[in-house]
């Protein structure tokens, strides 16, 4: 077994083509908070990633979820972090995978190019440990939202030609009313600007 | 090179002087309610009644006049309106009286400079937390960008917010820490963490229900515990996105004990570098805007007006 990723909550170990994933525990945070996470974390990842796979998305194939030890395991991607090699053609392939997401009704929660995979010209969606169900367009638009902020603070350079790119593939994939989810992202947006609340 | 800084943007107002990069004055007075909040015109006669005051204090310290004075400074934004005009229109006047040039500084990114100086840290991450602002900001294609952010209100507000739900007044950060010190028993609290961002109103309605039931001693060891982890994750978060390896939290909330701890725990367990600023330069200060002039001394702004809105990520640095 070896060590192949340490990310900021989790060690990734490569054992026979597959790939186990551990929450590790984080000193700075008391017992009570701590255990409770990753125990929740780590069953919603495998969860999730289970339902997209048998719906054909494009994540890791789940092969099992080791209770005990809270362990992920999955079969390995032969690929590379997008974060280091993102170009603008990605943002449309990406826009479609949200849209896919989506209309299962899987939030992702944690969308950002390091939270994908790509292995040739094919990308895959990874680390499900912030994602739940919903179908309400605030939630949609905080995913859509997340993505928006990643593209404009890690890939500035690129972030005018690929956001458009990448919001006109999610809207022409979306089975729901776009303008929804619109409003909600600008909401989201003029909110997170400096809060003059007092 | 004398450069006198002038911090104005909430409820603290400070005159700051560098010679060159060493700071050589820092002074200032926070107004403090008797009861509430923070009034935005009451902060702004505050600053009103004790410019001069504090204006000269500063240049005493400093051994100066203000004709020995080569370049002003003043903090642009973000902040609330009527506070930040005592300082820019300050600022401006003694710059013309003088002819001397003025510079208009981001209130952000002045407390990142005033850390870095401090630290000694080259590239850190920054967990700058205050009334209004809760922000994670890092260097990144010469901008200073916010990875991560509160999407509703600042940490400071929450704390202060409870606290005066629980009968404690402004600021109560102080008292909160101390209460939370004789917590025992750990209350679960909505935990919402999004990405890099965190958000608070959960958190914020949650603990509104509980107040009388639960000790507030509980409350307080509950409400911090919850929160800070939820700071730390993201910065954590931060530093593994963009691969950076140490760590400094700036900002009034920058004096809780226990955030400090975590930051130096979380740190510790991936091996990067976590520093404490003193507390004279993580709160609002003059000096950090008169360094922040400093560097950027050669700047040649058209715009000087206040803004309000400044955001941290359109400031164009090319002095590093």
């Amino acid at each position: 077994m070896k060590t192949i990723a340490v990310g900021s909550e989790a060690v990734v170990y490569e054992n026979n083509g597959l790939i186990i994933k551990r929450r590790v525990k984080k000193g700075y945070r008391i017992r009570e908070i701590d255990s409770n996470l990753r125990r929740k974390r780590s069953r919603a990842e495998f969860r999730t990633i289970k339902e997209l796979y048998e719906k054909g998305i494009s994540v890791p194939r789940p092969v099992k979820y080791a209770e005990k030890t809270e362990e992920i395991w999955m079969e390995k991607i032969e690929g590379e972090r997008l974060a280091e090699r993102f170009t603008e053609e990605d943002a449309k392939q990406i826009g479609i995978m949200i849209a896919d997401l989506h209309n299962n009704g899987i939030i992702h929660g944690d969308l950002t190019t390091a939270n994908i995979i790509k292995k040739g010209k094919k990308l895959y969606i990874i680390d499900f440990g912030l994602s739940y169900h919903s179908t309400k367009d605030e939630d949609m638009a905080s995913d859509l939202f997340l993505f928006k902020n990643a593209l404009k603070s890690k890939h500035n350079p690129l972030y005018n030609g690929a956001y458009p790119l990448f919001i006109r593939a999610y809207k022409s994939h979306i089975r729901k009313e776009f303008k929804g989810i619109d409003t909600h992202l600008k909401d989201i947006e003029t909110r997170r600007r400096y809060n003059e609340s007092y | 090179m004398y450069t006198l800084g002038i911090e104005s943007t909430a409820h603290t107002f400070g005159v700051g002087i560098t010679e060159n990069d060493r700071v050589i004055a820092n002074e200032r007075d926070t107004l403090k309610p008797l009861s509430g909040g923070i009034i935005p015109r009451e902060a702004a006669a505050h600053h009103f009644r004790l410019a001069a005051e504090i204006l000269g204090k500063a240049l005493n310290k400093g051994g100066l006049r203000l004709k020995d004075i080569d370049l002003f400074a003043f903090s642009q934004g973000p902040g609330i309106i009527p506070s930040l005009k005592v300082g820019a229109s300050l600022s401006s006047f003694l710059s013309k009286k003088y002819g001397k040039k003025l510079i208009g500084v981001n209130h952000c990114v002045a407390h990142l400079e005033i850390a870095r100086l401090y630290t000694g840290l080259r590239d850190p991450i920054m967990l700058y937390v205050s009334g209004g602002n809760t922000q994670i900001i890092t260097y990144y294609n010469k901008n200073y960008i916010v990875f991560g952010e509160t999407q509703d209100i600042g940490i400071g507000n929450l704390l202060d917010k409870t606290g005066r739900r629980m009968g404690i007044p402004f600021p109560a950060g102080p008292e909160i820490e101390k209460l939370a010190e004789k917590g025992k028993h750990y209350i679960e609290m909505p935990y919402s963490i999004k990405g890099m961002d965190v958000s608070f109103s959960g958190i914020e309605t949650f603990v509104s229900k509980i107040i009388g039931r639960e000790t507030k001693e509980d409350i307080a060891f509950s409400l911090q515990e919850t929160v800070f982890s939820m700071l730390i994750e993201a910065s954590e978060r931060t530093m593994a996105y963009c691969l950076k390896n140490s760590l400094v939290i700036t900002g009034g909330v920058a004096a809780n004990k226990r955030l400090n701890e975590m930051g130096r725990k979380m740190c510790s367990e991936r091996a990067a570098e976590f520093k404490e600023i003193p507390m004279e330069f993580a709160g609002d200060n003059g000096a950090m805007i008169a360094y922040t002039g400093y560097l950027m001394r050669d700047y040649n702004q058209k715009d000087l007006d206040i803004k309000p809105k400044f955001r941290t990520d359109t400031v164009e640095i090319n002095y590093r």
